[in-house]
């Protein structure tokens, strides 16, 4: 079946699939329907022609901003407490301004813009922004002026959608649909008002798309100095998307697969018959654009980062002693000294600061699961200072008189005597108490030889290398033992009564085990005559030292992938992926108990549906249209299949690129990493919408080149129901948006019963709802 | 290409004329014969298709089938009594065949078509079951371990031949094919799993046969409808059912034959030149033998399963009341029918996959840090309550009158080992959060009214809606489904097959949720055993429970207990791998002990089959992106038969491996290296197919470099292969004596 008699001209009407007897001669004219399809501007409907105006859009666009400015800004200083993540991301902003070093899994660029908005406000620093519900007002925050940044930057992203629409072709009405559903859009608007970093991501990630749009209409004027605008613009955009929070990383992706696409059709030998040559300089400027470009944007927000950031702060722990030591006012800075032999030291586990100790009490004979012990003294970790602490370091090797051989360094088999008991440090094949695969630790006394090879430990440094000297404080080590391989380890279990709750300290068999590591907190005595001289009050504070950006921000970014891949702790409003798009669960905020208020973030639900019905129109359009296609059938008119698949396609690549991984990780999920594939699913219900009510389009949307063939213009032509089906649809966002306000604003407080009739799903979990009790009947 | 033509054309030689439309694959192929070149072996064939020639290329080719099956015969039952012990699962595997033998109710998580052959084995070979297959403890007489090894052992050894002509259906040259046979034969890996009680042999075989299946099906499909064609089409849903009646990893092949059925409908959808009701009746084709047949085999096993295991055993617990209730051997029916006050009871979640209200003296690591309520499935007496009136009512008195429990009563569930209350307040569940915990507090003394259940009737089995239940009055033992509300918090006892992590046992967490969902049935709790010894024993007439109803939750529970099998941070499990420590073969496994008087089997490939297979891998993808790049650029580099022909036999090696492989990346289940040995399967078919397509059948190489290949391939598979035959037939002695096996310094075959 022909899907159109060629005769025909193809205008506003949907063309009826006409059986007709010369199947060949239809097949001739499929292939375009140049010919057939031209429309005259001045035919559409006069609405239509009103609103595709300059005019008419300028004041379409300037109506939606003010509103999304006043949508976002209204109340903005209710609550003037600490909410959510406010915790985090305030904090980050106050140890900018502070200058404090501090570590976090997302990069820095739009935690920078928060400490720019706070210094800008003038705020001091001080205050930390340790709990939820935290009083700004108490604490003189100007909280205000730091919350209007991701307001400011949420309302602009309105206009930015509208314009992405524009570009891409669609009339007014459609591009003022799509904006309206994020301008309306309880969840932005809650997003937007609060010191969190997603509106920055998602404003980043809009003008990334908007760009590539531009971008992608100069194809036929390529290597122009619009085209390497644009071009350098999506890469600048993309990059601060990623610098914004590491979910940005998506939006690198879908741009790469959406250029790798491209640049799949510029090599197609066949379209336009380009010379190998021809690609290679496109690829050239995509690389330069789109990988060159955002990296040295993203280098340079951490350049700033760690220009900015250089006292030493809560973040210094997490890096390492190289790092820490360009740190001003870092411990390991202060007093970091190198250890002599026979030193008398307090040795510290990094990760849970407990002391190496051990006192005169012993290893119950048997345990309470009926396992045995070697009936040892016991060695622990303990919290406090104590004489308990002290061990002695002893040398395998005979030393010299004085000078730098005198000195622990990396690789040294020593011993480590515990002073109050005189009695060596030991490890053997008896399980611990706590852990059966891993091995016991006890001492054994001083003067008894026959278990010399069992009190022989490697003191490996990290990352150390052969002549290192072991330090206090910056030096971490491992211990291995040396006839078993085991590392000193220790974990926050506690032991029983029996060893006094303190913590169990055991043998790891894992000896790479990155837990296993441990400094020299403090050099109590030695039998050197310069010891005062190396403690701290007669040395110096030394200079910070420098050390190579790009170690930094490798060292940095390493960590930050390990800790966002170790977040994966439960959480009451974690949810899982399948749920966003249907909006079955939210996120509790922020609660009052005393005016029963509460910031709950959930989503227009009137938006996100129309978002998720779209999505499955345009999967079943694209769905049926490849299944005719299949079937020799041609449905859809070329220009609007272009339309569907390649504008379109790409708000759908961005949907799916920025979605689809959440349901491979496995760390902590929450409802707003879905916004920007919801921003997405917004201009496909634009298009959908479009696509529905008739299927004119403005066509060809690129920008003409000197060797392009000519196409007729065509003009998209919605007639008078699509503003019509708008309004309706704006008035309808706009009830729910305002019946859900007291949730998204956080005032006035609700009664238990109108907390229950905002509760259109059972899954969202609402506090102060008012109890129902089931009778029993 | 020649030389494979004989084999590859057999398909064709049907004498009626494929239609020319169907056909990308008929005319170019007969094309390359033109164009082909002289290759050794298969000079005769260059003639053309002499009758006389075809019949010889089929000879030849069940010549050498027959070889390698009996090779293959050879090399599975060698030595393979020689060790008289239970090795590694067979502890497991031979127990489950004993249950079947002795008929008692037992429950794991594979699905049973495989145990069952076991038990057929043990069956055939004389075995009474009696033996406890204790992991490391030697056979006794009466056990004819020799025999069943040797049963399970055969189809091990049929994989071999399958491997061959699976080749040799999938249009390989004969050398390509010989590599593939040689290293399905050569593997010490599947040689030494496929020797001992296991499943894994039985769904290697499966496995292997479901991809031949498809490939004999997929050459019929120029001669739609004829009887070969159905006949290979059942066969394959008939192989899918099998596999994945022995283990769920069978779902990964079933996946591959989904997606070879969707493109080959896809391409038949675009074929307009087939009529509609051809296209529907290539549709019904295929949803009843690859859908419904798969499932009828499935559900059968199942049947099976049910109909042999009629006596009460191990496995009770995991299944509904009633369905126990219907063993052989159960004490239900003699326990007395209702409850009243101070009786003992246990309770059952009437939710798919739950156990019995359990509690144990342990506490919650954090919450509340009072005593773990959970659901367990296994009986013991920590799964019993109490059923006594409330703090302010006068204490249950044994020789007062008896008091029915009725719908609306308000109870005590006291746990009698170790006195404590079932007790919910507002504090969070430990992992279902927005629930609250429950736990056990106080003791014979101490309490308070958050101890407090309200019993609600939902309704009952026998006699009905919950109406016709008050009606009549009293509460039932098994029948009568009720819901356990708190008093104060208003909240309902839940349980819902998530697993508590490993301080809890992996048992599953008992929560009390704030919303009342009347449908719920995670909340509805039956009583199962039930003791009084003031009433009478009850004579309860059952209905069984219904066969859909059981599998279902048959099912349900094993999905939950694998759930269960996560990796535990805490344990050190030297036998567990990461996947991504397969395809070089990282890690090798010890099978028993490692004693110098044992014999001792090390689970790891040969080493040239692994590695070669997996740079195989990447080398076709490498391979394809060439080819993708010169063909967006527009040069021709085979004719469109080769093309598809290059991409099928691709696709199948490449899929099949993708689909058994990242899976597992996925899962959070502990992995073992033995996982991987149906994903080699596809690698070793993609080894064939590149060496195919980059040497043998290469127009430009001679025929010298060919031979030379195949000679070094195929010598230093046979090499390795006697190098390391010990890991497969038993090392006896010290290992140390043993020289030269640490290929890779990772394997734990020497040193701890």
């Amino acid at each position: 079946m022909a899907s159109k008699s060629p005769q025909a001209p193809r205008l506003r009407q949907r063309q009826v699939a006409v059986p007709t007897q010369d199947i060949d001669d239809s097949r001739l004219h499929q292939e375009d329907h140049v010919g057939e399809v031209y429309q005259n501007p001045r035919r559409r409907h006069p609405v239509e022609k009103l609103l595709e105006t300059r005019r008419a859009s300028f004041i379409v666009v300037s109506v939606l901003t003010a509103l999304a400015f006043a949508l976002r800004f209204y109340k903005i200083n209710q609550p003037d407490q600490v909410v959510f993540d406010e915790v985090h991301f305030g904090k980050f902003a106050a140890h900018y301004i502070s200058r404090e070093y501090y570590f976090d899994v997302h990069p820095p660029f739009a935690k920078l813009l928060f400490g720019l908005a706070g210094w800008f406000v003038g705020f001091d620093g001080k205050f930390l922004f340790e709990n939820i519900g935290d009083s700004y007002t108490d604490n003189h925050v100007p909280y205000v002026g730091m919350r209007a940044l991701p307001a400011i930057l949420g309302s602009l992203t309105v206009p930015v959608v509208y314009a992405i629409m524009k570009e891409s072709g669609y009339s007014t009405v459609i591009a003022a649909f799509s904006a309206s559903i994020i301008l309306f859009d309880n969840a932005h608007i809650a997003q937007s008002r609060l010191i969190l970093l997603d509106a920055t991501l998602i404003f980043f990630l809009s003008l990334t798309m908007y760009s590539y749009i531009r971008f992608k209409k100069l194809r036929y004027l390529p290597f122009s100095t619009e085209w390497w605008t644009w071009l350098t613009l999506t890469g600048a955009f993309m990059a601060c998307t990623w610098g914004s929070k590491v979910n940005g990383i998506l939006t690198v992706a879908t741009i790469g697969i959406a250029v790798l696409i491209d640049l799949w059709d510029i090599l197609d030998v066949k379209k336009e018959g380009h010379t190998m040559e021809y690609f290679w300089r496109h690829f050239t400027a995509r690389a330069i654009g789109l990988i060159l470009v955002p990296f040295i944007i993203y280098l340079s927000f951490f350049y700033v980062h760690f220009a900015v950031l250089t006292k030493s702060g809560p973040g210094d722990t997490f890096m390492s002693p190289a790092f820490q030591e360009t740190l001003s006012g870092n411990e390991m800075l202060l007093n970091s000294q190198e250890i002599k032999y026979l030193d008398t030291v307090t040795l510290r586990h990094k990760d849970t600061k407990v002391f190496l100790h051990s006192h005169i009490e012993r290893y119950p004979l048997k345990y309470e699961d009926g396992r045995i012990s070697s009936q040892g003294q016991q060695v622990t970790g303990y919290g406090h200072n104590d004489t308990n602490n002290n061990w002695q370091i002893i040398p395998t090797k005979a030393l010299p008189e004085a000078g730098r051989g005198r000195y622990v360094r990396h690789g040294d088999v020593i011993q480590l005597l515990h002073v109050n008991t005189q009695s060596y440090l030991l490890t053997h094949d008896v399980a611990s108490p706590l852990m059966p695969t891993n091995q016991e630790f006890t001492t054994w006394p001083k003067d008894d030889h026959s278990r010399h090879n069992d009190t022989l430990f490697y003191i490996n440094i990290n990352e150390g290398h052969d002549g290192d000297v072991v330090k206090s404080k910056s030096g971490h080590f491992k211990l291995i033992h040396g006839s078993t391989r085991v590392a000193l380890w220790t974990h926050t279990k506690q032991l029983p009564e029996w060893a006094f709750k303190q913590q169990e300290i055991n043998g790891n068999k894992g000896a790479t085990e990155k837990s296993a590591t441990w400094f020299i907190q403090d050099i109590i005595d030695s039998e050197d005559e310069d010891f005062k001289n190396r403690t701290e009050d007669h040395v110096e504070p030394k200079k910070p030292k420098s050390m190579n950006f790009f170690r930094k921000f490798g060292e940095l970014q390493l960590l930050m992938l390990q800790h966002n891949a170790g977040l994966t702790a439960s959480h009451p409003y974690a949810s899982s992926p399948i749920n966003w798009p249907f909006l079955l669960s939210g996120i509790s905020f922020w609660t009052e108990n005393d005016s029963q208020k509460q910031i709950y973030l959930i989503g227009n639900i009137v938006g996100w549906w129309t978002c998720v019905i779209s999505l499955s129109i345009y999967v079943g359009i694209l769905g049926a249209d490849l299944l005719a296609r299949r079937r020799g059938l041609d449905p859809i008119p070329d220009p609007v299949r272009n339309r569907l698949w390649n504008s379109t396609g790409f708000f759908m690549l961005v949907w799916g690129v920025h979605y689809a991984p959440f349901f491979l990780m496995s760390r902590q999920l929450f409802i707003h990493h879905y916004l920007p594939s919801h921003l997405a699913s917004a201009m496909i219900a634009g298009s959908v919408f479009s696509f529905i009510l008739s299927e004119t389009v403005n066509y060809p949307v690129s920008v003409r080149g000197p060797s392009t063939r000519a196409h007729p213009k065509q003009y998209a032509d919605l007639g008078i129901k699509a503003p019509i089906i708008f309004v309706g649809f704006s008035v309808a966002m706009l009830v729910v948006l305002l019946f859900f306000a007291p949730l998204t604003y956080g005032t006035p407080g609700l009664t238990g019963e109108q907390v229950n009739a905002r509760r259109l799903l059972s899954t969202w979990t609402l506090h102060f709802a008012a109890k129902v009790t089931a009778e029993v009947v | 290409m020649t030389e494979s033509r004989g084999v590859r054309h057999r398909g064709h030689k049907a004498p009626s004329p494929a239609p020319p439309l169907t056909g990308a694959e008929t005319t170019p192929r007969d094309e390359k014969k033109e164009l082909g070149p002289h290759e050794g072996q298969s000079k005769p064939q260059q003639t053309g298709f002499a009758p006389a020639d075809l019949l010889k290329t089929e000879y030849l080719v069940h010549v050498v089938g027959l070889t390698y099956t009996l090779l293959s015969f050879w090399t599975r039952f060698y030595k393979i009594g020689h060790a008289n012990s239970v090795v590694w699962d067979e502890a497991h595997f031979g127990k489950f065949g004993s249950h079947y033998l002795k008929r008692e109710f037992y429950f794991d998580v594979h699905p049973p078509l495989g145990k069952m052959l076991v038990g057929l084995a043990g069956l055939l070979a004389g075995y009474d079951g009696s033996f406890e297959f204790k992991s490391g403890e030697d056979y006794t007489d009466e056990v004819p371990y020799v025999a069943m090894r040797m049963m399970l052992a055969s189809f091990g050894a049929a994989m071999v031949p399958l491997g061959w002509y699976t080749a040799v259906e999938l249009g390989m040259s004969q050398w390509a094919a010989h590599i593939v046979a040689l290293m399905v034969l050569l593997d010490v890996g599947w040689l030494c799993i496929s020797r001992f009680i296991l499943l894994d042999s039985m769904l290697l075989f499966f496995t292997v046969l479901t991809v031949f299946c498809m490939t004999k099906f997929h050459n019929q499909r120029t001669r739609s409808f004829s009887f070969p064609w159905w006949f290979w089409l059942t066969s394959t849903g008939i192989s899918i059912g099998c596999v994945s009646s022995v283990k769920m990893i069978g779902l990964f092949v079933t996946a591959l034959v989904g997606l070879f059925t969707i493109e080959d409908l896809w391409e038949k959808f675009g074929d307009v030149s087939i009529s509609v009701q051809d296209q529907l009746k290539h549709w019904t084709a295929r949803v009843i033998c690859l859908i419904f047949i798969p499932i009828l085999v499935f559900m059968a096993s199942f049947k099976v399963h049910f109909m042999i295991l009629t006596n009460s055993g191990p496995g009770d617990a995991q299944m509904s009341s009633l369905f126990q209730a219907g063993l052989d051997g159960n004490e239900f029916a003699d326990s007395p029918l209702e409850i009243a006050f101070g009786s003992r009871v246990t309770l059952k979640n009437v939710g798919y996959g739950g156990g019995l209200l359990h509690s144990h003296a342990h506490p919650y690591p954090d919450g509340s840090a009072q005593q773990q309520i959970t659901c367990y499935h296994h009986k013991d007496h920590n799964n019993e309550w109490d059923i006594l009136p409330r703090w302010e009512e006068p204490p249950y008195d044994p020789e007062g009158p008896i008091r029915f429990l009725q719908d609306g009563d308000v109870i005590r569930l006291q746990h009698p080992p170790t006195t404590r209350f079932l007790h919910s307040h507002r504090i969070p569940a430990p992992i279902t959060k927005l629930h609250h915990e429950v736990s056990g507090y106080g003791n014979t003394t101490i309490g308070d009214v958050h101890d407090y259940w309200a019993v609600e009737v939902v309704d009952d089995l026998q006699r009905g809606s919950r109406a016709a239940v008050l009606k009549e009055g009293n509460i039932h033992a098994l029948t009568t489904r009720l819901r356990f509300r708190h008093q104060v918090i208003g909240c309902y006892l839940r349980a819902a097959n998530v697993n508590l992590p490993q301080w809890g046992w992996k048992q599953v967490e008992v929560t009390c949720d704030p919303e009342n969902n009347p449908k719920d049935r995670h909340t509805y709790w039956n009583v199962e055993m039930h003791r009084n010894e003031r009433l009478p024993p009850g004579d309860i007439e059952f209905y069984h429970s219904p066969f859909l109803v059981d599998f279902w939750h048959l099912n349900v529970a094993m999905m939950t207990s694998n759930n269960a099998l996560v990796p535990d941070p805490d344990k050190e499990d030297i036998l567990a791998s990461k996947p991504t420590d397969w395809p070089f073969l990282h890690l090798g496994l010890r099978m028993n002990g490692w004693g110098d008087n044992t014999t001792k089997f090390y689970l790891v490939g040969n080493p040239i089959v692994w590695w070669g297979s997996s740079i195989s891998l990447g080398l076709a993808l490498a391979v394809l992106g060439v080819y993708l790049l010169r063909w967006q650029r527009k040069y021709v580099d085979m004719t469109d038969g080769e093309w598809t022909h290059f991409l099928y036999v691709g696709k199948v090696a490449l899929f099949g491996w993708a689909l058994h492989y990242f899976p597992f990346l996925i899962m959070g289940r502990v992995t073992y290296l033995h996982h991987y040995l149906p994903t080699l399967y596809f690698a070793v078919l993609m080894f064939g197919h590149v060496l195919d397509h980059l040497v043998f059948s290469s127009r430009r190489l001679p025929l010298a470099v060919k031979a030379t290949v195949f000679g070094v391939i195929a010598s230093a598979v046979v090499g390795t292969f006697w190098w390391f035959k010990g890991v497969a037939f038993g090392i006896d002695g010290p290992i140390g004596e043993h020289w030269g096996l640490l290929w890779r310094k990772s394997w734990n075959i020497y040193t701890q």
